[in-house]
């Protein structure tokens, strides 16, 4: 294997676990294959695996449960939170539909905190539940902002305003990813913080209907969190593989 | 009850015993059905033999013919043993009176 065909090989071969990846590369080097040969080898086994992946719900929960749809509202919400701080700040003035008007300072901030906590627990559920599977939440989550950006024309504001749900959601999904620990109170407090200010919010007519499917990452974190506590772990979620262990031979 | 390949698998590292590890497998398949095996097949077939308990596997020994990389042993285990019989018996039970297993009596004879 010449040329460029074992570094396509050795390149593809990334996307495998590394025992995997060890065998494999043994076996053609073994088989003498040629490159192209090994290459569709390597390529067939990502796939079947790929796919052996979106036989268990996980993936489909975070790909189309909260990455796509929660990117959608976020970005709207991005959008909301950049007017009002125009208009508050700046003095700007838009038309009646966009999503602005009466907010005032203390509406912003609350905004500002749900659009941040939204996001880090819709990142945190997407990171930790289907990691193997990421790279295809990633790209539902880039397909509202393509058609966002195609089709909104924003006077005095950057497009950029559109994305301010992406750094706390980055930072959610890394941390979910490294399966970091969230004990029982402080996912419930966090729940508990979204849900009263949603309320709060709601009833000063300032949360949009659909905002409330945003809600759910939190929640789900909190009873994940004390479902692990119950099921005799350390009450945090992720569960530690000692406790997954114990609990999975019961 | 075992798929036809899941039964090649395990006859062909039963039959290679302390020396059954991928690429081995593969060529026993290969050479008896002589078929293009797939890297696919084979490792998704062992991981789901494995987790019925019919096969055991562990990364093995490295060698300089391999590039230095290990290999994934595989070993049939008495359950895995136990469902190879079962299949082969089956397909021995259902084989009797088709016309070709006749035939081929017929030419041996």
């Amino acid at each position: 294997m010449n040329g460029i065909g074992w570094p396509l090989v050795e390149l593809s071969s990334k996307l495998l676990e590394r025992d995997e990846r060890e065998a494999v590369l043994g076996d053609l080097l073994e088989a003498k294959e040629s490159a192209w040969q090994g290459l569709l080898d390597v390529s067939g086994l990502v796939l079947r695996r790929e796919a052996g992946f979106w036989k268990a719900l996980r993936p489909w929960l975070a790909g189309f449960g909260v990455a796509l749809p929660n990117s959608f509202l976020l970005m709207g919400v991005s959008l909301s939170v950049s007017c009002t701080y125009q208009r508050l700040i700046n003095h700007k003035v838009y038309d009646v539909w966009w999503p602005t008007g009466h907010e005032g300072f203390s509406l912003l901030l609350c905004h500002t905190f749900l659009l941040i906590a939204w996001s880090w627990a819709g990142g945190y559920v997407v990171g930790s539940v289907s990691r193997r599977t990421l790279w295809v939440s990633a790209a539902l989550s880039l397909l509202p902002s393509v058609i966002c950006l195609g089709t909104f024309r924003l006077e005095n504001l950057s497009r950029l305003c559109l994305f301010l749900f992406l750094l706390p959601a980055i930072l959610g999904v890394r941390q979910g990813m490294r399966n970091a620990r969230i004990s029982v109170r402080s996912a419930s407090l966090l729940a508990l913080t979204i849900t009263v200010l949603m309320i709060s919010a709601w009833s000063s007519k300032a949360l949009w209907i659909f905002n409330w499917a945003l809600i759910w990452p939190a929640w789900y974190l909190a009873a994940a969190a004390w479902r692990s506590g119950q099921e005799g772990g350390t009450g945090s979620w992720p569960m530690d593989h000692a406790t997954y262990t114990r609990v999975s031979l019961r | 009850m075992l798929g036809e390949f899941e039964y090649l698998l395990i006859t062909a590292a039963a039959g290679l015993g302390e020396n059954a590890y991928g690429a081995a497998i593969r060529e026993e398949i290969e050479a008896s059905t002589e078929r293009r095996c797939s890297m696919g097949a084979l490792y998704t077939t062992i991981d789901r033999l494995e987790a019925k308990g019919l096969l055991k596997t562990w990364m093995g020994e490295a060698t300089p013919q391999r590039g230095g990389r290990a290999k994934r042993m595989v070993r049939v285990t008495a359950k895995g043993v136990h469902a190879a019989k079962d299949f082969y018996d089956a397909v021995m039970r259902v084989s009797r009176g088709a016309s070709w297993v006749e035939n081929r009596i017929g030419n041996a004879s």
